[in-house]
C-alpha cells in the first residue's frame, strides 16, 4: 500500500485483546483518557503538538483540542529584526514591489526558495506559537505535522530539520491534510476539494488511502491577482484614466479566447510589477471580504446537489437568485491606506463575482483551452472522478469535503457542486467528447449508446468487469467490509458534500485517539540518516516500528531502534 | 532597519552554527570555511533573523558566549493573565484552553480590554431610581469595549451575573441563542432517547468534534460500551494488507467475545459516521443569505484580517465575532542550551519584575554608539530631551564622519580588534574605513583611582581630530575612533551591468531597507581574566596566568539614510 497516512491498529488491537477474553461485566475497557482527565496528568502526558503547514499559514495547538491554538501568518512585519518596532510605529504600508512572495512561507518552485529562510521563518513562528499560545518551554515534544504530500523533499526535509533539531522533537509523524479531513468529518472516504492559496488540489481518499491526486493553479493566489489587475489597479488608476478603463474591462468577456489566454499570462506580471498601487495586504483583505460567487444559472440541478438538507429552501428565492443576486448592483466603500493618496474607492460587487466566476469557472471558455495546469475547479473535480475505479468514485462523489482558505468564499462550494453536478448529468462518465463522439451516439444505424447513468447501482454490473483490474485492490478489501452492512447500504452514487472540522482537527482527533501515522520519524535515526536513510513504505515493517513506539509514551525508544527501517511515506516518493 | 539610525545590532554567534541549507550537510569543513572568509551580509533575507539589539542578548558565562533567544532552552516559571495579573495554576491550564478564566476578555473589533457592566435599559427608568439605586433590580450585563466603545449587546450578548461570564458565555451563541454543548446532549438523549437528532445548523465545530470523539472512542474501546446500534467489534481503523486482517481474525476467535458478540463472524472494520449524532454533518452550501448580507452591509460588514486570526473560529462578519478571552503569559527561566546553566531567571511573583539571575550581554561585551562628528542636525530642545537629534539624509558621493563609542562594561583590559569590508556587500555598496581598528579600553574602576592613576597614557595617545591610526579620544573606560564613509548613488542605472562574478546585475527597484546605510562590522575583543590590579588575590593570578578569553561576533551600523532624489 502507497498509502500516506493510512493508519494500522496494531496497538489498539493489543488493548483489545487484553480486555477481550476476560471482559465481564464490571470491567470496562481502559478508554483513552479525555481533555477533561485528572488534573496531575497534565502535561505529564506527552501533549502531542499538531502543526498544520500551509504555504500561508501554519496552525499550531494540541492533540485533543477541537481547535487550533494558533494561527499564525508570515508577512513582512513578522520577518522583520527583533526590536524592530516599525509595523507598531507606522501601520499605514507603502506598496512597492512587495507582493505574495513576501507573504508566502514556501512555495512549490524551489529554485525561488532559499531553504535556510524557509528554516528561520519556520523556526521564528513555532516558536512564537509555543511560547505566546501553546505556553510551553522548550522540553522535547511529539509533533504530527499535516502537510501535502506532494511537498518536495528538500523543503520536507528543512521542516523535519527544524522539528527535530531547534525544537528537539523526539518523534515527528506525518499527516495528510485530505485524510484528515476525511477523518474530521467521520467519513473513510472522501473527495477532497482544497481550494487553498497556490492551489487548488483535488484529492480522492479511499479508505484513509489517498488514491489519486489532481491540482490546478486557480487558487487564492490567482484570485487575488486577477482582482487587482481586473478591478482594484482600474480603479485606483481612474484618477488618470476616468472611465476608460471600466468600459475596456466590462467587454472583456466576449474576447476571443487567445487574447484571454494572453491575458492569463499577463496576471502572472502581476507578481513581478514594480509599483503596485496598494500593498498585498490591503489587496488580499479586498479579495478575503468581497469576494462571493454567483451561483449556476442551472437552478433545476440544485436538488440533485443535496438530497437531504436543502430540499426545504426557499424556492423562491432560488429561482431569483439564479438569474440576478438582487443587491448586486451595489459598490463597496473600501477605505485604502496605502495608495498613494489614500482614498476610498467603490468596488462594485458585481465585477468582484465576474472576477471570482472566471477565475474558478472560466464558463466563457472551451475546453479544449486549458492546459492541464489550469482546469476550472468544476472540471477539475469532473476528470477526477471520471477517471477514478467506478466503486471508489461511487462512493468518493458522495462524500464530497472542502477545506483551504478559499473555499470561504460566499457561494463557491455552492458553485462548484452545482457546475459538477451538471457536468455529470450533461456527459455522464463518458471519456470522450466532442463532435465524432456526438455523431456516433446520433448514429441510428449503431445501435451505440454513451452510459449516461451517473448512478451506481446501474453502473456496477455493467461496469464491474471493465474496472475489476484498477479495483482488485480495493475489492479483496470491500469484501470484508460490506458484507455484515447489507441492511444499511454506504451513501454513494449521487454527489453530496460534507462539512470536515478541518485537516487540522481531524490530525488532533487522530493523534489523541493514538492511531499511529505510517509515517513516522524518529529523531535520533533523522538526525544519522537525514532524508535518504528512508525505505520505500513497501519496505517497512509497520507493526514491528508501532510496537516499539507504544512504550511509555513513545519517549523511550527499544535499543533496537537503530536498525528498523522508517519511511517518508507518500512525502518520500519520487 | 530599527526606527531610525544610528542603532547596533549584534549577530548570534549562534546562527553560524548550524547548518545553512538542510539538505546539504555533506562537506560541513568546507562550509565552515566559507562562513569564515565571507562578508556578513545585513541585507541578506536570513540576517533579519539573526541579528539582535544588544539589550535582547544574554550571556552564558560557563561558556564564554552570546545567547540569544534561539540558542535558549525556556522553563516556565508562572502563568498569569496579563489582564488581571492573576497567577493560574498550572493543573488548570489544559481545562481552561491557555485562558484566563476571570472576566478577562477583549474586544473582538479594536483587541482592547472590555469590561463587564450593567445595561442600561432606558435613560428614563435610570433618572427616575438614580435616587435609591440600589433597590432597583440588576439589569442584564454586558461586555464593555473602553476603546472603541463595542457593545457585546450589539452581537446579542447579555449575561444574567456580572461574574462567571466565561461559563455563561460558553452556553451561548452570537444572538443570545443557547449553545448546544456535547455534555447537554448527552444528558438530553438520556432523558429522551428518542430526540430526532440535532439540525445541522446547531452543531458547530466544536461539538461536531465531541461527537466525532466519542463515535470513534466507541468504535475503538468495541462493544463493551459500544452504541445501541450494536456496532460488533470495530477496532481497525484500517488494516494495511489482507495479511494483518487474518491475524486480526484469528485474535478475536467468536468464543472469546463472549455472550455480548451479536454478531458472529469476522470483525468488522467500523462504518462510518452516519448521523449527526456520530459527528456526520453535511455542508451548508447555500450561502445566498450570506451574500445578501454580504451585498446589503459592504466592506463594514466584514471581519478584517486581524480581527480574524484572534479568532478561533473562521468568521467572515463583523457579528460572528466572539469576545476573546485573554491569552496567559508565563514567565520564563532561561538556561543556556549548551551546557545548561541558568542565565535568567524572574522572581516568581507576578507583579515582580525583577531577576533572581539575568546575565545580560550588556554587561559583557562592549556597547557600542554612533553620532556624527559634526552633527547637521539642530540640538533637541532641552524640553523634549529624550527624542534624538534626527539627522538628514546623507547625500551620496560625499564624505562623511562618525564617532564611534565602545564602552568597557569589564573590569578587566579589553583588546578589541575591528574589521570591516572596504565596500559594503550589496547591490550599492558605500566606502568604508575605520581610522582605528585596534585598541585597548581601560577597566571600569573606581573614579578615585581613576584619578589616582594620572592619565598620562591616554593624554598621548588620543588625538581630538580624525587621524589614522589614532584613538579619536579617551575615557575612564570608553575609547572613541573615527568611522568614515562614503555613501552610493541610489540609482538602478547607475548600477553596472554586471556583477564581478559575471552574473547580471538585480535591476529591481530600490528596496526599503537599501537605503539606510548599514556596515557590517567584526569586532574580536580579547581580555585577561582576573586583572592586575587585584592584587589580594594571588592564587586566582596564578591560575589565570597567560589565559586569554576571546570573543568574536558580526554587528551591524546602522549609520543613516541615505538620500535618493
Amino acid at each position: 500500500m502507497s498509502s500516506s497516512a493510512g493508519f494500522a491498529a496494531a496497538h489498539r488491537s493489543v488493548a483489545s485483546i487484553r480486555s477481550g477474553p476476560s471482559q465481564g461485566p464490571s470491567t470496562p475497557s481502559r478508554s483513552i483518557s479525555s481533555t477533561f482527565g485528572s488534573p496531575s496528568t497534565i502535561r505529564a502526558d506527552d501533549d502531542i503538538i499538531v502543526i498544520e503547514l500551509g504555504s500561508r499559514l501554519l496552525r499550531v495547538g494540541f492533540a485533543g483540542d477541537p481547535v487550533p491554538k494558533a494561527t499564525l501568518q508570515c508577512g513582512p512585519d513578522e520577518q522583520r529584526r527583533v526590536g524592530d518596532f516599525r509595523a507598531w510605529l507606522d501601520p499605514t504600508k507603502t506598496p512597492g514591489q512587495a507582493w505574495s512572495s513576501e507573504y508566502e512561507l514556501w512555495r512549490y518552485d524551489l529554485s525561488k526558495v532559499e531553504l535556510g529562510l524557509v528554516h528561520d521563518k519556520l523556526d521564528r513562528l513555532m516558536r512564537e506559537a509555543f511560547s505566546k499560545f501553546l505556553l510551553i518551554d522548550s522540553k522535547p515534544r511529539r509533533m504530527a505535522l499535516v502537510a501535502d504530500p506532494s511537498l518536495p523533499l528538500p523543503l520536507l526535509s528543512t521542516v523535519l530539520d527544524t522539528a527535530f533539531g531547534r525544537f528537539q522533537a523526539p518523534m515527528v509523524s506525518l499527516l495528510s491534510p485530505a485524510t484528515m479531513s476525511a477523518v474530521a468529518a467521520g467519513v473513510r472516504s472522501a473527495l477532497v476539494i482544497d481550494i487553498g492559496w497556490s492551489e487548488t488540489v483535488v484529492t480522492s481518499v479511499y479508505e484513509y488511502r489517498e488514491v489519486k491526486t489532481t491540482r490546478s493553479v486557480r487558487a487564492g493566489k490567482y484570485f487575488n491577482n486577477e482582482l487587482y489587475r481586473k478591478v482594484l489597479h482600474p480603479l485606483i488608476a481612474e484618477d488618470q484614466g476616468k472611465e476608460a478603463n471600466t468600459v475596456s474591462e466590462k467587454s472583456h468577456g466576449q474576447e476571443n479566447p487567445t487574447k484571454e489566454k494572453m491575458d492569463r499570462d499577463r496576471a502572472v506580471d502581476v507578481e513581478n510589477e514594480k509599483d503596485h498601487r496598494l500593498s498585498f495586504d490591503e489587496s488580499e483583505d479586498i479579495m478575503r471580504r468581497l469576494a462571493w460567487c454567483r451561483p449556476t444559472n442551472r437552478t433545476s440541478q440544485r436538488t440533485s446537489a443535496q438530497l437531504e438538507t436543502v430540499e426545504e429552501q426557499d424556492e423562491n428565492e432560488a429561482e431569483a437568485g439564479s438569474t440576478t443576486t438582487p443587491g448586486a448592483d451595489r459598490t463597496a466603500h473600501v477605505p485604502l491606506q496605502s495608495s498613494t493618496p489614500p482614498k476610498t474607492i467603490d468596488v462594485p460587487f458585481e465585477r468582484i463575482a465576474d472576477v471570482c466566476g472566471d477565475v474558478f469557472f472560466e464558463p466563457s471558455m472551451n475546453l479544449a483551452h486549458f492546459d492541464d495546469h489550469e482546469l476550472p475547479i468544476h472540471l477539475l473535480a469532473y476528470r477526477h472522478l471520471a477517471e477514478l475505479p467506478v466503486d471508489v468514485r461511487a462512493i468518493c462523489m458522495s462524500r464530497v469535503i472542502f477545506i483551504g482558505g478559499c473555499s470561504n468564499i460566499l457561494g463557491l462550494k455552492q458553485r462548484v457542486i452545482d457546475e459538477t453536478t451538471s457536468i455529470i448529468e450533461t456527459k455522464g462518465w463518458e471519456p470522450a467528447s466532442g463532435k465524432a463522439v456526438d455523431q456516433l451516439s446520433n448514429n441510428s444505424k449503431l445501435k451505440w449508446k454513451p452510459t449516461k447513468t451517473p448512478h451506481l447501482e446501474q453502473d456496477r454490473d455493467e461496469e464491474d468487469g471493465l474496472f475489476s483490474e484498477q479495483a482488485n485492490d480495493f475489492d479483496q478489501f470491500e469484501r470484508g467490509f460490506m458484507r455484515p452492512r447489507k441492511k444499511d447500504p454506504p451513501v454513494q452514487g449521487h454527489i453530496r458534500a460534507l462539512h470536515s472540522v478541518g485537516p487540522w482537527t481531524g490530525a488532533s482527533l487522530a493523534c489523541q485517539l493514538k492511531i499511529p501515522a505510517m509515517a513516522t520519524i524518529d529523531r535520533e535515526l533523522w538526525l544519522q540518516q537525514g532524508v535518504n536513510g528512508a525505505s520505500r513504505p513497501n519496505d517497512v515493517d509497520v507493526k514491528a516500528q508501532q510496537r516499539q513506539s507504544m512504550g511509555a509514551g513513545g519517549l523511550i525508544r527499544g535499543s533496537g531502534g537503530q536498525h528498523t527501517n522508517w519511511t517518508l511515506g507518500k512525502w518520500g516518493a519520487i | 532597519m530599527a526606527s531610525s539610525p544610528p542603532y547596533t545590532y549584534i549577530q548570534c554567534p549562534c546562527s553560524n552554527e548550524e547548518p545553512a541549507e538542510g539538505s546539504d550537510a555533506s562537506s560541513p569543513e568546507s562550509d565552515s570555511f566559507h562562513d569564515a572568509e565571507r562578508t556578513f551580509d545585513p541585507r541578506a533575507p536570513r540576517s533579519n533573523y539573526s541579528l539582535y539589539p544588544l539589550e535582547y542578548l544574554l550571556y552564558c558565562e560557563e561558556c564564554q558566549q552570546i545567547r540569544c533567544p534561539r540558542c535558549v532552552d525556556e522553563e516556565i516559571v508562572t502563568y498569569y493573565c496579563p489582564n488581571c495579573l492573576f497567577e493560574v495554576a498550572s493543573s488548570n491550564l489544559r481545562s481552561d484552553g491557555n485562558r484566563c478564566t476571570r472576566n478577562c476578555y477583549q474586544c473582538p473589533i479594536c483587541s482592547g480590554p472590555v469590561q463587564v457592566g450593567e445595561v442600561q435599559a432606558e435613560p428614563e427608568t435610570n433618572l427616575l431610581s438614580a435616587d435609591n439605586a440600589t433597590a432597583a433590580p440588576h439589569g442584564p450585563y454586558a461586555l464593555f469595549c473602553q476603546y472603541c466603545s463595542w457593545v457585546s449587546s450589539e452581537i446579542g450578548l447579555e449575561f444574567e451575573r456580572a461574574s462567571g461570564i466565561p461559563s455563561q458565555l460558553a452556553k451561548m451563541k452570537n444572538g443570545g441563542i443557547p449553545r448546544i454543548t456535547a455534555k447537554e446532549l448527552k444528558e438530553r438523549r438520556k432523558e429522551d432517547p428518542d430526540m430526532p437528532p440535532l439540525e445541522d445548523e446547531l452543531v458547530d465545530a466544536e461539538l461536531q468534534y465531541s461527537a466525532l470523539r466519542s463515535f470513534y472512542q466507541s468504535q475503538i474501546n468495541g462493544p463493551s460500551n459500544g452504541l445501541p446500534g450494536g456496532l460488533s467489534l470495530g477496532d481497525g481503523h484500517n488494516f494495511s494488507s489482507p495479511a494483518a486482517l487474518t491475524r486480526m481474525m484469528s485474535m478475536w476467535q467468536p468464543g472469546g467475545r463472549g455472550a455480548q458478540g451479536k454478531t458472529a463472524g469476522p470483525p468488522d472494520v467500523f462504518p462510518e459516521a452516519t448521523d449527526t449524532d456520530k459527528g456526520l454533518k453535511l455542508a451548508q452550501l447555500d450561502e445566498s443569505a450570506k451574500v445578501q448580507k454580504l451585498l446589503n452591509g459592504g466592506w463594514n460588514e466584514t471581519v478584517s484580517k486581524d480581527q480574524l486570526l484572534g479568532q478561533l473560529e473562521h468568521a467572515h462578519f463583523q457579528d460572528e465575532l466572539r469576545p476573546l478571552q485573554c491569552v496567559l503569559r508565563t514567565k520564563r527561566s532561561r538556561r543556556c542550551a549548551v551546557c545548561r546553566h541558568i542565565i535568567s531567571k524572574p522572581e516568581n511573583k507576578v507583579a515582580s519584575t525583577r531577576f533572581k539571575i539575568k546575565l545580560v550581554a550588556k554587561s559583557y561585551i562592549p556597547s557600542i554608539s554612533i553620532r556624527p562628528l559634526e552633527p547637521r542636525a539642530p540640538p533637541v530642545p532641552v524640553g523634549m530631551r529624550p527624542q534624538q537629534p534626527q539627522e538628514p539624509p546623507l547625500k551620496p558621493l560625499q564624505p562623511y564622519q562618525y564617532i564611534l563609542t565602545f564602552k568597557n562594561p569589564l573590569f578587566e583590559k579589553l583588546k578589541v580588534t575591528l574589521a570591516t569590508p572596504n565596500n559594503t556587500p550589496g547591490r550599492f555598496s558605500s566606502k568604508v574605513a575605520l581610522l582605528c581598528p585596534q585598541f585597548d579600553i581601560d577597566p571600569v574602576k573606581d573614579m578615585w583611582e581613576d584619578a589616582l592613576d594620572g592619565d598620562d597614557r591616554s593624554r598621548t595617545e588620543e588625538t581630538g581630530q580624525a587621524e589614522a591610526g589614532k584613538i579619536y579620544k579617551r575615557g575612564r573606560n570608553w575609547v572613541s575612533i573615527i568611522l568614515e564613509v562614503i555613501p552610493p548613488l541610489l540609482s538602478v542605472d547607475s548600477l553596472r551591468p554586471h556583477t564581478a562574478s559575471g552574473e547580471p546585475t538585480d535591476r529591481s527597484p530600490l528596496r526599503e531597507d537599501e537605503k539606510i546605510l548599514e556596515i557590517p562590522m567584526f569586532v574580536r575583543m580579547e581580555w585577561e581574566p582576573e586583572a592586575q590590579h587585584d592584587v589580594g588575590d594571588r592564587v586566582g593570578k596564578d591560575r589565570n596566568e597567560g589565559q586569554k578569553r576571546e570573543l568574536a561576533y558580526w554587528c551591524v551600523l546602522g549609520v543613516g539614510q541615505i538620500s535618493h532624489e
